[in-house]
């Protein structure tokens, strides 16, 4: 048998006291697409820094097609044929494709620019691959770049192909099409691993699948051995029966596999009209530039009711959770929260008006990534820390002990730095700090979802059903509509700065409504 | 052990020795034997009672402005201002003090601090507000400061009208007047120094803030507010009310040095007196490294360093440069190691 493409035997690292991957094995051979599964936080990526070259492993060994692999730097790791896709793009947005694919070619005095399209046009050949290598890549589509970034690996030729989380931001048939550039690589004799927490997308492209739980191998093997069913309870530990609905959409599974059912909240149209926890009326919102962000956006969530808002990227949603959070300014318009107007507001009295924010960039405005786990949960109600004047760091202790055990939140202790933490880690405590709101009239949060592992998406859709069972309204801006009809009674689209809609999430044609609503087939 | 390698206090001493033998290396080529400057450097430091007092005084100073530029820097501003901010600090200080007379010292001195405060504290608000109206940089705006600061203590000391005392012949040398007797800063009354209460002041501030930024709310809110504002903003902390305290109260405390600075003898306000204390008073606080006892060991080393220098020159004919280039070798190596502990906890 010819030696595997890639091959790890027992590697282990760790970062300060935290083990992120403990005797991790794992063998891919060439012309296969090897899954990488598992939750965040469960080392699927910092495996592939440690096969990129990002970082050294603290234990064991990986051979490369039978040699000894042991890169210092990603350099070396390219130079030994090891291509890596990363979870956040890596072109630079004000050049074109072809500047950007010749970027990493080092220095030349003249680019190599007939040898690139020759390249190019074998490329588009055997992975039928095309791109237009003198459009600037701040005008592509996001599934575009995904493509650049793709054919950026392959133009150095590389024996292995590795991709980190590599659909969390493309539409559905986008996601296909990766799925088919990724057989169709492999199908070239080249080995890829597929680093990913959808099993839908493993089963799609994936001959093979290793789990990951807790920086150990939970299993792994041949998927024509590893039934889908067997890779959830893997993955979570539990089965797959127990699972909500909404993480079964996350995964990738059909609703119709489960025996759970969504518990939807109904209101009366009178219930609605008599005390709304948020109301917008007329909400326009106007960029730097002078166009137009969001467009006399009205909408009435009541208490109690879950709400959510579709929509691809781009079309006022981003505006939307930053003018209800109080970081842009309102042209015209009011919102109310609970009965007051908060149109001016600053952060601060909307906080007190019951206005919870789980904002969109967790890393912009949603954390202190660099404060502790403490500090961020505290930073608002500090004042109820003090004692003669000074902090109470011993209470602050406590009281983020307390939601650390109550979220089951992976944490070093209440002093860590917020950054040690995984993201689904890092949004757990988000999530806790905004729910901790007394009282909590209105939650909004943006995109709570997007690229958390099963666990913490569970976690949090259940914190957030709780938050409405108790009577608090819950607007959701998601680009998951399977979450989003899972989650919410009503779903409004984003479409060009309007609101279009609602479409009931009950009713059998639900989702292709939606999809229509996005892309603007439909007035 | 790579902690202990990167541990500030390791990383002081290497840097130390390093600037150390560069030092002596100078002097070697200057013709001096090390020994005879050695000593020379060591009785311009500690020799005398009155090269102690010297020392101290001047490390107060140092305390005072690095200590303000570490609280401006918490919030992420980066306050190079000092030397205006003593300069108008020194200017108020003086109007109010040579007004002083007859005034007993307990209510004086206390004036003449609190004038130089408000008076530093106003010359970093102009920056502190572009800052936070129009986002611009307050590296500039405070830089640019400097040398109206400078100047202006150069107007008021030249023209009769302002703080120029009475020209009775050619040779009246334009200064302020000395300050009122009462205005004087007190002696520590160590026999024959001339350390003054400036240093106690210095070391109390140093502690003050020490305390405000390490253990109560309002330091935690100003480092919110350095490592991300938009953070800081969305959980309700008034963002620009606190950017603008800080660098207001960097500026304040480089006034309340001009004042120390005017209240020390010869008690005039003149060209030049404030000699960069401001731009070794940012360094200090660069070195200090966010910590006040960084801030107060830097100060020290500084403040000794300066006078011995002084002495070097004096005595052994080593040009006082060398002291200087030790200085910048410190400084040089101290960042240097900063930026490689970065690198390596990233």
């Amino acid at each position: 048998m010819s030696p595997a493409a890639l091959e790890i035997t027992s590697i282990g690292k760790t970062f300060g006291g935290v083990t992120a991957l403990d005797a991790v094995t794992l063998r891919v051979q060439a012309g296969t697409v090897h899954c990488v599964l598992g939750e965040n936080g469960a080392g699927k990526t910092t495996l592939c820094d440690l096969v990129y070259g990002n970082y050294r492993p603290d234990t064991g060994s990986m051979t490369l097609y039978g040699e000894p692999y042991a890169p210092a730097r990603p350099a070396e790791a390219l130079a030994a044929g090891v291509a890596m896709v990363h979870q956040h793009f890596s072109l630079v947005p004000t050049m074109t494709v072809a500047e950007n694919l010749m970027l990493g070619d080092g220095l030349r005095l003249r680019l190599p620019r007939r040898r690139l399209e020759a390249r190019l046009a074998a490329i588009a050949e055997s992975y039928d691959l095309r791109v237009e290598p003198d459009t600037v890549v701040a005008d592509l589509p996001v599934g575009i770049r995904q493509q650049v970034e793709i054919i950026k690996c392959l133009v150095r030729d590389p024996r292995l192909l590795l991709l980190d989380e590599p659909t969390g931001v493309l539409a559905p048939a986008e996601i296909d099409a990766l799925l088919t550039t990724c057989r169709r690589i492999a199908a070239a004799g080249k080995a890829v691993v597929l680093v990913t927490h959808k099993l839908g997308e493993v089963a799609a492209a994936g001959d093979a699948a290793t789990v990951l739980r807790n920086g150990r191998v939970a299993g792994g093997g041949p998927l024509s051995k590893l039934p889908t069913r067997e890779l959830v309870s893997l993955m979570v530990a539990r089965s797959p029966a127990t699972l909500d609905p909404l993480l079964a959409a996350s995964l990738g599974l059909a609703p119709a596999d489960l025996e759970t059912t969504v518990p939807s909240i109904r209101l009366s149209p009178q219930d609605r009209r008599k005390k709304a926890a948020l109301r917008l009326s007329g909400v326009t919102v106007v960029r730097g530039d002078g166009t137009t962000a969001l467009d006399g956006v009205s909408l009435t969530v009541a208490p109690g009711e879950i709400v959510g808002i579709a929509g691809v990227e781009g079309n006022g949603q981003s505006e939307l959770a930053a003018v209800l959070g109080g970081a842009l300014p309102v042209a015209a318009g009011t919102i109310e929260v609970g009965g007051a107007d908060l149109t001016q507001a600053p952060p601060r009295r909307r906080t007190e008006a019951g206005l919870g924010v789980i904002p969109e960039d967790r890393l912009l405005d949603g954390c202190l990534p660099g404060m502790t786990v403490a500090d961020n949960l505290c930073l608002g109600r500090l004042s109820e820390f003090r004692r003669f004047g000074l902090l109470n760091r011993r209470a602050m202790d406590r009281a983020a002990t307390a939601v650390l055990t109550d979220y089951a939140v992976r944490a070093a202790g209440p002093r860590a730095p917020l950054r040690s933490l995984s993201g689904g880690n890092q949004q757990r405590v988000v999530l806790a700090r905004e729910l901790a709101l007394d009282p909590l009239v209105c939650l909004l949060a943006a995109q709570p979802t997007r690229g958390l592992d099963i666990g913490a998406v569970d976690a949090i859709v259940g914190r957030l059903r709780a938050a409405a069972a108790h009577g608090a309204g819950i607007l959701v801006i998601s680009s998951e509509l399977s979450e989003l009809l899972a989650l919410s009674a009503r779903v409004y689209v984003c479409y060009r700065g309007r609101l279009l809609g609602p479409v009931d999430s009950d009713s059998p044609t639900a989702r292709d409504d939606l999809g229509r609503l996005m892309s603007g087939t439909d007035s | 052990m790579p902690d202990l390698m990167r541990h500030p206090l390791t990383v002081a001493a290497l840097a130390s020795v390093l600037a150390a033998l560069v030092g002596a290396g100078c002097v070697l080529a200057a013709g001096v034997s090390p020994g005879a400057a050695g000593s020379a450097l060591w009785d311009g430091m500690f020799g005398t009672d009155y090269a102690i007092g010297i020392s101290l005084n001047q490390a107060a100073l140092l305390i005072l402005v690095g200590g303000g530029f570490v609280v401006a820097e918490r919030t992420g501003l980066i306050n190079i201002g000092g030397e205006g901010q003593i300069c108008i600090g020194a200017l108020a200080a003086t109007a109010v003090g040579v007004n002083a007379g007859g005034l007993p010292a307990a209510v004086a001195v206390p004036l003449v601090l609190v004038a130089g405060f408000a008076g530093g504290a106003v010359w970093a608000f102009p920056a502190a507000w572009l800052k936070v109206r129009r986002g611009t940089s307050e590296v500039i705006t405070t830089l640019l400061l400097n040398f109206v600061g400078l100047g202006l203590v150069s107007l008021a000391v030249h023209e009769n009208a302002l703080l120029r005392q009475p020209v009775t012949s050619a040779e009246t040398l334009p200064q302020s007047e000395p300050l009122a007797a009462g205005a004087h800063l007190p002696l520590l009354g160590l026999v024959t120094s001339p350390a003054t209460i400036a240093i106690v002041l210095a070391l109390v501030a140093a502690i003050g803030l020490g305390i405000l930024l390490r253990g109560t709310a309002t330091g935690l809110k100003l480092t919110a507010v350095g490592l991300s504002a938009p953070a800081a903003a969305r959980l309700g902390l008034p963002v620009t009310r606190l950017e603008m305290a800080s660098l207001a109260c960097a500026g304040g405390f480089a006034g309340l040095a001009g004042a120390a600075l005017v209240a020390t003898a010869p008690f005039v306000l003149s060209d030049g007196f404030s000699s960069g204390y401001g731009f070794q008073g940012l360094v200090v606080g660069l070195l200090g490294r966010g910590s006040m006892l960084g801030v107060v060991a830097a100060a020290l080393l500084f403040g000794f360093l300066n006078s011995g220098g002084i002495n070097l020159q004096l005595v052994a004919q080593v040009p006082a440069a060398t002291v200087q280039i030790v200085q910048s070798l410190l400084v040089i190596s101290i960042a240097g190691a900063m930026l490689w502990t970065r690198e390596a906890n990233s």
